[in-house]
């Protein structure tokens, strides 16, 4: 598992784990972030329970366990939290915050010590010590009840399944030739992603936004330009497709 | 009769191959199993009570007979159900097992993994209440299967009766008379045929706990 660190400055770092050489060929690559600020750490979308030992590994070569107070779950897919039943061993005083639609579906991965936060669907913030994060609403993308997490201050927008791409692990962590990127995302988008008006909602929430990263949760994190020219393409992208009418 | 019932039944049991967790919900739907019989068991009971007041004074000593068939069924009803749960409750304790086990078995590939990392420590107290957590389930896990063998090994005993019950109402049939007796043979096969499919149930389930000591 690679670490990689995506922004620091004197209140908080933005760290990514993920290109999991150990991980089973089977088993879609994941990328997990995690927020550090002075006495806690947030992690997001920790993944699914055959990451865990290599996920925690990792995260205890950056802060002590008793650090990361919190989890976020963007969504209750089992490669987002279906560690959970693990994570509430070995950290019962966490918080977990993920959608409200999803408490009584992500507690069967196991929950009897973590405390579950539910994120009301217009979304809200969570402030680690004095770092603010905003949820920021993408239901339907591709999860009926969906966040984003963005940081205004590192300008980064953890996007979780939004710029997906499935390739291998020892893929770069950047987007660098966006176009020849498209051919590892296009089909991904068109059949998770259900619904045009969700997108659209969507691209006109971000776009209001300054993102200089735009990470999520599979494949390569796109940087300054990058993102403008995701949010047109993917705007313009058809989803909601299968089968013959995938192109 | 019981014992051929027993070792046809057997034929058609699959290879006792489960994991102890399967195998704990395995008896309990077993158990479930034999709850059912002997609920068939107490309606032999009836019928029996219903044939042998007809057959009047010739059938006499066949009415107390059926007061014991009743009484076997409500042994076996009540014994059955404590079982089925006590094996729900193992099957329960064994899922917090494996899950406990699973967690103790990434911990130590986290130690081997980030062995260097200057908070590794940090992971000790987790490790220790996980391990703590782990010995707390092996001794209820272990307790649990002591009282299931028990229970299991009481309700065999009680269900030998079964037999006894059934060459005591063929002698009592055969005094009834042209009329009633095959009516009443039939309620002597009925209880040893039930009492020989609940026997190899408790059989088979007694084999699965011997796997789980």
């Amino acid at each position: 598992m690679k670490t990689h660190k995506l922004f620091e400055n004197n209140t908080h770092t933005w760290l990514m784990f993920g290109r999991d050489e150990e991980k089973a060929t089977e088993i879609i690559d994941t990328n997990q972030y995690m927020v550090i600020s002075k006495n806690n750490a947030l992690l997001m979308d920790p993944g699914g329970i055959e990451l865990f030992s290599a996920m925690l590994a990792a995260v205890i070569k950056q802060v002590p366990a008793e650090k990361i107070t919190h989890l976020f779950a963007s969504h209750q897919d089992p490669d987002i939290i279906s560690s959970l039943g693990l994570w509430d061993q070995a950290l019962p005083s966490a918080t977990l915050h993920s959608p409200w639609i999803w408490e009584g579906f992500i507690r069967h991965f196991g929950m009897d010590n973590i405390t579950y936060a539910p994120i009301a669907d217009e979304g809200g913030e969570i402030k680690i010590d004095n770092v603010v994060l905003e949820y920021i609403p993408a239901h339907y993308l591709h999860s009926s009840g969906n966040f984003n997490v963005y940081d205004r201050e590192a300008k980064i927008l953890m996007s979780g399944d939004i710029g997906a791409a499935l390739e291998a692990t020892n893929a770069p962590m950047f987007v660098d030739d966006f176009e020849e990127h498209i051919t590892k995302m296009k089909m991904f988008h068109q059949r998770w992603m259900p619904s045009n008006e969700a997108k659209n909602d969507w691209v006109n929430r971000v776009r209001k936004l300054d993102v200089e990263m735009l990470c999520p949760q599979h494949g390569r994190i796109f940087k300054g330009e990058k993102v403008k020219l995701f949010l047109d393409w993917f705007e313009a992208l058809e989803v909601g497709l299968t089968g013959k009418n995938l192109t | 009769m019981l014992e051929e019932k027993s070792i046809e039944m057997e034929k058609y049991q699959p290879e006792i191959d489960y994991n102890y967790f399967v195998a704990a919900a395995v008896i309990a739907a077993r158990l479930d199993q034999a709850t059912t019989i002997a609920k068939q068991l107490s309606l032999t009971a009836s019928n029996a009570r219903a044939v042998a007041l007809r057959a009047g004074e010739r059938a006499a000593g066949f009415r107390p007979l059926t007061d014991f068939i009743d009484r076997l069924a409500e042994i076996t009803i009540t014994a059955s159900k404590k079982i089925n749960l006590l094996a729900a409750t193992l099957s329960k304790t064994s899922a917090a097992k494996v899950r406990s086990d699973n967690a103790i078995k990434h911990f130590i590939l986290v130690f081997t993994k980030a062995a260097e990392s200057p908070y590794i420590n940090s992971l000790n107290e987790v490790f220790e209440r996980c391990k703590i957590n782990q010995e707390q389930l092996t001794r209820e896990y272990q307790r649990q299967i002591e009282q299931l063998s028990e229970e299991l090994i009481m309700l065999s005993s009680e269900l030998r009766n079964a037999v006894i019950l059934a060459t005591l109402s063929r002698v009592e049939a055969s005094q009834a008379g042209a009329e009633y007796q095959d009516a009443l043979i039939n309620v002597a096969d009925n209880v040893e045929g039930a009492a020989g499919k609940i026997k190899a149930h408790i059989k088979y389930s007694q084999q699965l706990v011997s796997t789980l000591k």
